[in-house]
Order: structure tokens, then C-alpha cells, then sequence
């Protein structure tokens, strides 16, 4: 297998507005292909990235390099992109068709083959039925699936994706992630996508970027943000954490409020650094546990919270001062006769738990 | 081969220092920079220049040297000239609280009752505007003048003078106030009356503590528009002032009748201040009070009440039928063989040809002037103010070009059409060639109705998606198909509302063009105030008359053609 060149290069691409810095020598590879999405709350630079990427708000310093030709300077007109913004910004005076062929009758096609083309990108969204209508007679799901057909009429290198589920309802958002996603699978087109829904970029994307204050926190599979989050910001933005806050009494291990608990891999911290120990609410352990298993802990049950599919559990590990929630399943409650004041043994599997130095106030 | 897939793509060199990225300009970025330039040179030369002219005659003595204040000193040293500035306080501040009280009532009883009859009431209330300003001054003059009709009902005192301009101004504003106010009263919050219901606050204390502070912004703004619209209006104090000075007629007599330009300079810069203080007054509310506004208000239901209801309809009732009354008077005055001795109904009064003013040409004259104003006047603001919302950076080319639109909504059209005579009317301009023509009239009426039809086309294309031109160039499609194929389409409406208000107002103003037309150029409205200061009162009562119904027939037509050319247009607006 031979080396992959990067798609779209990202190297030290910095935007200023006044003095406050929204990017912060930003760099990234993206590579043919992927779906990768921007990931962080408002305000973390990810649309300002977007916007340098699609030449809308050029960076203020750095290289942008799309398919070996470097765009850093060129105009929007110039570079090779389809864009689907939240507000699907459909021409409302055009009928469907018209919308979908907007781009290509100025590329000086004949009518015969744009009717051919836009009736081919209708049948890929699903939407043949609706050439005749004008968008105001389509629903909101709909309106994004022509905003995505016309963003790929000119056959972009590029299919850029500026919080596109973010103004539709949660139903219609779920489903039209799967269609979004497939249709970008089939085409093959290298594409980014902007959000702040940590579930959307966990389901759609091959790999994550999430951002905050204009930088990159980490870079990586679904899996890898999820269960293997690079910080404590990224660890706390996507899904819910413990963080059990703690000093090392060995290189494997920290005095968490009086519990001790054991990581898999020793930490290159110096003895007694304040650390952060963090643990997943549904990654504790309440059954199966056997003698060998690191970090079993007899608990008192607190507050039980049903939150339809499970009960949020507070555990008080016994003798130390250590909460930790967990995400109980109602098999578990059911089989194990869990109830706020009783007790039960649990575990924070060695391998589950990450590590982090506490930063300094 | 195996290890490669591990290796690293190659890293980019970087580079020695970061270097600053500047976008190269696409040609859509230069087109766009290129024709918002040529508006700017527009603007500088429609108004700024004719403005500054104005303030440097103001500084100039008889030979062209610079003179200091004298030609102030020699102002105020007059006191027949110094008595003008306290009589147009006056006649303002009495026209201000009269027009202002009942826009209020009027806007109170349209918004916050449920009296029968709003959409007529609406419909009235509309109807000064489609009169020159001249046009209720003659009216009261036949109402209340030595032979007026109700001349008992003024106790012996004489309508030329303050009384005559108060009622005439207050007949002319209504309609600029109430739509002010009415503004203000709609964007009321049910939540907040809601809340003081169940505190229990009685209906008094409700309106003084809820419905004024709501209100408060509209009413300043309201009251500032009224005021400078008074102290620079010259059509009423012309027809019924009498021996009344104002600075409006002084600023005429100076003028037209002295020839004295350097006084008529001090005059006009007089009454730039009123003007431009509104102006600076209403753009610091505007900025409050879109802090009011929040987006989760719910909108007020008035409730039926019978006695509110009742009172507001015999309020309302009484403004309207005024209105009427005025508007009817002029008509019945115009076709009558000699008013009031004999009423036979005549058309001898529209025999404009028989009588010195410019005839049944400068009805021509008119509409060709206000339809010229209209098309030319619209095609320049829409573009303008489509480059000013859509060109990319540019920044201080798009606030230079904001800064010159807005600027006439602060210069009365008197000091406007004098700037034209300095300026255009100067030996050294080459610019002198449109002196005296049609083209001049043309431009000063577009310049001097320029800021409210920029708003309203800024407004409209706020209202449209801001992601089209972005989305157009990611198609490589040039932006001026964008703009021919979807933001005028769904533009429209607007753009026709700006057609209609130009033409409307280039039909029927005075104060912009009395400086400078010329006998080959005379205008209806023009004619009118000619007419009537050669007596012939009664031919000017039907100029008048002819102005208000060409308007009035015009703006009917324009609703029923836009409703049919909307449903034919707009299909898309509908679900």
C-alpha cells in the first residue's frame, strides 16, 4: 500500500478578527473520501475554519492546499466547492429544478443534458416527484436534500456542510443523517461538515475534529473522541464524564478522596501531581464482577434518576469520600435489586479509565 | 510496501515567517467595487456638493471672498428676519403637539380597540399624502378665509396666519406621525398587560406604566419628524401665512423675490439644524429601541369594550371626517363657477391654458418629471442598495456610500434646491448644462427622496437569505444573474413600493424644485402656489385637485396591478 496524499492540506492557518484570535495556527489533512466534521461549542472557531476553507472570511495567515493546488488567495468563484447551509438557502422564486440546475446553465450545457442531469441528482436525494414545486411546498427535510442536490450538481471536489440538520426536527434530523452520510459513501466526495451535536458527528463522520478557543483538541475516529478523549475539554464536551479529582500515589495509580485507583499504563507524572481521573457514567461495572477485577469498591446507592432507558445512579464508594454516577441498566436494577440507600459492589474497569494532570488554576 | 501506510503523508514546508493572506479580488469583488463607486460619485454630486455650495455662499460676501459671520450678522441684526426664527418655533411646537396628540388617539384607536371601521380609518388617514402641501391651505382658506364658509367658527380671528399654517401642517403630517406611531403601538408584548392584569394594576395605571414606555421611542421620533417637517415645510405658510413670517418663506423671498442668495445661504443653514439634529436624534433611537423589541414577544389582542370602543370611534370619526372635509372643500371649490356665490358645477377652473402658471404643460411637465424620478430614481436606489448590503469587504467604500444615502433624510428641500442653484447654476461648472432642464428637476427630486426609499429597499433585502451570493459562487454563477434571477424577483413588492413613493412625492413636491425650474419646466405643483399668488385662487384649487386625483388614481391602480401581478409573480410565496 502506498502513501495517501491528503485531499485538502491545512498548515498554520491562523484568523484574526481586531485582536481576538478565532483560529490559532490551525493545521489538518483531509484526506479523498472522508467524512470529517468540525466539532466544538459556539465559539470555538470551527465555521471560522469552514469560511477559510471556502474562501467566505480568507484566513489571516497560512496555507490551505485543495488537491495540490494551493486556494489560501484564491476567490470563492475560483475554488472547486458545493456548500448546504442550515437555512437551506433554496431560491424561493425557482421552481425545484431550476434550483438544482442553477449552477450548470451557466457552464453553457445543452438544455437537453442539464434536464438529464438535474432529473439524475433529483432520483439520488429521493426527490424525483418534486421538480414542478417551488421550495416553500417542500418540507423543511426536503428543502435540505435539494440544497445538497444543487451543491452537487457541478460534481464539487469538495461538499461542504455548514450545520446542515441544526433547523430541522429531531425526527427528520436522525433520518436524514443516514441519507446524508450514504449518499456521500456512494459519491465518494471528500466532505466536512460544521456542528455542534456531538451526536451527529459521532454517527456521520469517519473522523472528528473537535475544536474550542480556535484550536484543535483532537483529531480522531468516533471511537477514539469517545473512548479515548485526548483532554479533558474533549472528554467533557462529547458524552457525560466523571471526573474524580485525585493526586498519583504511584506511577499507576491516584488517592481519589481516599479510594484508590489503578490505570492501566503508568503515567510519566511526577508523584503527586494533582490528576483528574475520568470514567465513563455507562462504563461502571455492577455485575460480573469477578475477585481479579481492578478497582471493586463496595457502594452505597444515592440518588436514582430514571431517565427512560436507564437510571443515572449515584454511588458513594464506602469509607472514602468518592462519588462516582453510573449509568445502571434496568436489567441491572431489575436483577441486582438496586434502590437509593442499599448498596452494591462495582467496578471502574483498569482499561476504561483515563488519566489526565490536573491543570493549574 | 507494508510500512509506508505508516509513514506520515509529507509534511509541507513552512513557511519561514507567516506571511499575511490577502484574497485576490474575483471579478464579480471588482464589478461590484467598481459600480458602488460610480454611486458614491453620484451621491457627492447629487448632494453633498450642491450642500457644500450652500455652506460656502453662507460664508461669501457679494463678490465671492470669504467673509466670515457678516452675512450671520447682518441676519440678526434684522429683527423682521429675527422674528421669523420665533415665529416658526411656534407655529412648530403648537403643530407638533396637535399632530402628535391625535396621530396618538387615531393610532391608539386603530392598534388597541376593536372600533368598527379600522381599514377605512387606515385608508383615510392616508389620503394627505397624495395632496401637495399647498393643497389644505387653499382648502381652509375657502373653509375659514373671508368668504370661507365657516368663517364664524374661528371667533373672529383671522386664518391667515399661525391658525391657518397650524391647521394646514397638522393636515399634512397626520400621516407621517401616525404611521410612526402606529409602529410603535404594534410591536406591544400581550405578556406584559397579561402580567399586569394579574397584578392587578387598573386600566389607568396599566397604560401609564406599560403602553407609554412601549410607545415612548415612536412618540420622540414622531415628534422630531413633525417638527422639522413644519419648520422647512414653505407650501402652507406661502398660501394662507399672510403677513406671518417663517424662515421657510423667508428663505423664498430672499431668493426669489430680493435675489439676495447670500441671506437665502444664511436661511437654509438656519434651518439645516432642526434637521439634522431629528436626524441624529431618530438614529439614537432607532438603535434603542430595536433593544426593546424581543423576538418571543406575543402579539397584543385588543378585547371588545363598548364605551372605549365608542370613544375612540367618535375620535377617530372626527379626524377622519376633517380630512374629508378638506380634501372635499378643494374639489368643491375647483368646479364651482365662483365660490361660494355661485355653485354651479363648472369646469371653467380647469381651463389651465387661459391662465398664467404654466398651464395644462406643466401637468405634463409633472408627470413626465415623476416618472423619470420613479424609474431612474428607483433603478439607482435598489442597485445602491443591494451593492452596499452584498459587496465583500469594501469596507469604507459601503459606509461612504450608507453615510451619502441617508444624508438627505436630514436636508429640507428648500436647502437642497438652493444648493442646486449655487451649484449647478456656477459659471465654472461644466455641470451648468443641466441648469434649467428637466434633468436637474429629475435629480434633486430623486436626491431629495433618496433615504427613505434606500430604507426601504435595505430593509427588503435584509429580509432575504444572506447565503444566495455565497451559494451563487460556489456555482460560479456572477453575481448580477443572482441578482437579475432571484433578488429582484423576490424583491419585487418593495421595489414597486419605492416606485410608487417616488413618483408619488416627485407629483406633488414644492420645496425641492421651486428653486429650479424654468418656464420651459414648470410643474403642476409649482403652478399651483403661482396661480394662487396671483389671485387666482380657484384654478390653483384645481391644479391641486388634478395632482391629488392623478396620485390618488395612480396609487389605486398600483393595488389592484400589484395584486395581479403578484399572484402572477409570486406564485412561490404561496404555499
Amino acid at each position: 500500500m502506498s502513501v495517501i496524499e491528503p485531499y485538502l492540506t491545512i498548515r498554520g492557518v491562523t484568523k484574526r478578527f481586531g485582536s481576538f484570535t478565532a483560529l490559532e495556527a490551525v493545521d489538518l489533512d483531509i484526506y479523498p473520501g472522508e467524512f470529517v466534521s468540525f466539532l466544538g461549542p459556539s465559539g470555538c472557531g470551527k465555521t471560522t475554519l469552514l469560511r477559510a476553507i471556502s474562501g467566505l472570511d480568507v484566513q489571516s495567515e497560512g496555507i490551505i492546499r485543495q488537491g495540490g493546488r494551493d486556494i489560501s488567495e484564491l476567490p470563492v468563484a475560483q475554488r472547486d466547492f458545493g456548500i448546504v447551509f442550515q437555512s437551506y438557502a433554496l431560491f424561493p422564486n425557482l421552481k425545484i429544478k431550476d434550483n438544482v440546475a442553477y449552477g450548470l446553465v451557466s457552464t453553457g450545457r445543452k438544455r437537453a443534458e442539464i434536464a438529464a442531469r438535474v432529473a439524475e441528482l433529483l432520483a439520488l436525494v429521493g426527490l424525483a416527484d418534486q421538480a414542478d414545486k417551488y421550495p416553500s411546498q417542500l418540507s423543511g427535510g426536503q428543502q435540505q436534500r435539494i440544497a445538497l442536490a444543487r451543491a452537487l450538481a457541478l460534481s464539487p471536489g469538495l461538499l461542504l456542510l455548514d450545520e446542515p440538520l441544526s433547523a430541522l426536527d429531531a425526527r427528520v434530523r436522525a433520518r436524514l443523517r443516514g441519507e446524508i452520510r450514504d449518499l456521500q459513501k456512494r459519491l465518494g466526495i471528500t466532505t466536512i461538515m460544521v456542528t455542534h451535536d456531538q451526536e451527529e458527528a459521532l454517527t456521520m463522520s469517519d473522523r472528528i475534529v473537535v475544536m474550542s478557543h480556535g484550536r484543535i483538541e483532537q483529531i480522531g475516529t468516533p471511537d477514539d473522541v469517545y473512548g479515548a478523549p485526548a483532554s479533558p475539554f474533549v472528554a467533557d464536551f462529547v458524552g457525560r464524564m466523571n471526573f474524580l479529582d485525585g493526586h498519583l500515589s504511584a506511577p499507576n495509580q491516584a488517592d481519589c478522596n481516599g479510594a484508590n485507583l489503578t490505570f492501566a499504563s503508568a503515567t510519566t507524572y511526577a508523584a503527586n501531581t494533582p490528576v483528574t481521573v475520568c470514567i465513563r457514567p455507562e462504563d461502571v461495572v455492577v455485575r460480573g464482577i469477578n475477585g481479579d477485577a481492578g478497582n471493586v469498591f463496595e457502594a452505597d446507592v444515592g440518588v436514582m434518576e430514571f431517565v427512560g432507558n436507564h437510571f443515572t445512579t449515584m454511588l458513594h464508594v464506602r469509607g472514602t469520600g468518592l462519588n462516582v454516577s453510573a449509568d445502571l441498566s434496568m436489567n441491572d436494577v431489575r436483577d441486582l435489586g438496586v434502590r437509593p440507600g442499599g448498596s452494591i459492589r462495582a467496578s471502574l474497569p483498569i482499561e476504561r479509565l483515563r488519566v489526565f494532570a490536573t491543570p493549574r488554576p | 510496501m507494508t510500512t509506508d501506510s505508516l509513514t506520515l503523508p509529507k509534511l509541507l514546508p513552512a513557511p519561514a515567517a507567516p506571511r499575511a493572506v490577502r484574497q485576490r479580488m474575483s471579478r464579480d469583488d471588482l464589478t461590484m467595487r467598481i459600480v458602488l463607486s460610480l454611486l458614491v460619485l453620484w451621491l457627492i454630486l447629487t448632494v453633498l456638493l450642491p450642500l457644500s455650495a450652500l455652506l460656502v455662499k453662507a460664508f461669501q460676501d457679494g463678490e465671492g471672498h470669504f467673509a466670515g459671520f457678516a452675512n450671520f450678522a447682518l441676519y440678526f441684526a434684522n429683527p423682521q428676519l429675527t422674528q421669523s426664527i420665533a415665529n416658526s418655533i411656534a407655529v412648530a411646537l403648537a403643530s407638533t403637539l396637535i399632530c402628535v396628540g391625535l396621530a396618538f388617539l387615531y393610532a391608539y384607536g386603530l392598534m388597541r380597540t376593536c372600533m368598527p371601521g379600522r381599514g377605512v380609518f387606515r385608508i383615510v388617514a392616508q389620503i394627505p399624502l397624495l395632496a401637495p402641501s399647498l393643497l389644505p391651505a387653499i382648502s381652509l382658506v375657502y373653509l375659514f378665509g373671508n368668504q370661507g364658509l365657516a368663517k364664524g367658527a374661528l371667533f373672529g380671528a383671522s386664518v391667515y396666519g399661525p391658525i391657518g399654517i397650524v391647521m394646514s401642517e397638522v393636515f399634512s403630517a397626520f400621516p407621517h406621525a401616525l404611521i410612526i406611531v402606529i409602529t410603535a403601538l404594534a410591536t406591544a408584548d400581550a405578556r406584559l398587560y397579561e402580567a399586569a392584569d394579574a397584578l392587578k394594576a387598573s386600566a389607568w395605571r396599566t397604560f401609564w406604566t406599560v403602553t407609554i414606555p412601549g410607545a415612548r421611542y415612536g412618540l420622540i421620533s414622531a415628534i422630531f419628524v413633525v417638527v422639522t417637517r413644519v419648520l422647512t415645510d414653505f407650501g402652507a405658510p406661502k398660501v394662507i401665512g399672510g403677513q406671518f413670517n417663517v424662515l421657510a418663506t423667508d428663505i423664498y423671498k430672499q431668493v426669489i423675490g430680493q435675489q439676495n442668495f447670500r441671506m437665502g445661504a444664511v436661511v437654509g443653514l438656519l434651518l439645516l439644524i432642526p434637521a439634522v439634529l431629528a436626524f441624529f436624534v431618530d438614529q439614537m433611537l432607532q438603535r434603542r429601541q430595536s433593544a426593546v423589541l424581543s423576538a418571543r414577544a406575543v402579539p397584543f389582542q385588543p378585547r371588545p369594550n363598548r364605551a372605549i370602543d365608542l370613544g375612540f370611534l367618535i375620535v377617530c370619526g372626527l379626524v377622519a371626517l376633517a380630512i374629508i372635509v378638506v380634501i372635499a372643500v378643494a374639489f368643491f371649490a375647483s368646479i364651482a363657477t365662483l365660490w361660494p356665490y355661485n355653485m354651479t358645477p363648472s369646469l371653467k377652473n380647469y381651463d389651465f391654458d387661459n391662465v398664467d402658471g404654466g398651464g395644462w404643460e406643466s401637468y405634463r411637465n409633472s408627470l413626465r418629471m415623476a416618472g423619470l424620478a420613479a424609474l431612474f430614481g428607483t433603478s439607482i436606489v435598489f442597485l445602491g442598495a443591494y451593492l452596499v448590503e452584498k459587496t465583500r469587504a469594501f469596507a469604507g467604500g459601503r459606509a461612504i456610500y450608507q453615510f451619502l444615502a441617508l444624508l438627505p433624510l436630514a436636508v429640507p428641500g428648500l436647502v437642497l434646491g438652493l444648493g442646486y442653484i449655487f451649484f449647478f447654476n456656477a459659471a465654472d461648472n461644466p455641470l451648468n448644462v443641466v441648469y434649467a432642464t428637466m434633468t436637474i428637476l429629475v435629480m434633486c427630486t430623486v436626491a431629495h427622496f433618496y433615504s427613505v426609499a434606500h430604507l426601504t429597499a435595505l430593509t427588503a433585502l435584509k429580509q432575504i437569505d444572506q447565503e444566495f451570493e455565497t451559494v451563487s459562487a460556489s456555482l460560479r454563477v456572477p453575481f448580477y444573474r443572482t441578482f437579475f434571477r432571484v433578488t429582484l424577483p423576490v424583491c419585487l413588492p418593495a421595489v414597486l413600493e419605492i416606485v410608487m413613493y417616488l413618483f408619488v412625492n416627485a407629483l406633488t413636491t414644492v420645496s425641492a424644485v421651486v428653486f429650479i425650474y424654468a418656464p420651459q419646466t414648470t410643474l403642476a405643483s409649482i403652478a399651483v402656489l403661482n396661480m394662487d399668488d396671483a389671485g387666482d385662487v380657484a384654478p390653483a384649487a384645481a391644479m391641486a385637485m388634478t395632482l391629488f386625483l392623478t396620485a390618488a388614481v395612480v396609487r389605486i391602480t398600483y393595488a389592484l396591478a400589484t395584486r395581479r401581478l403578484l399572484t402572477l409573480s409570486q406564485a412561490w410565496r404561496f404555499r
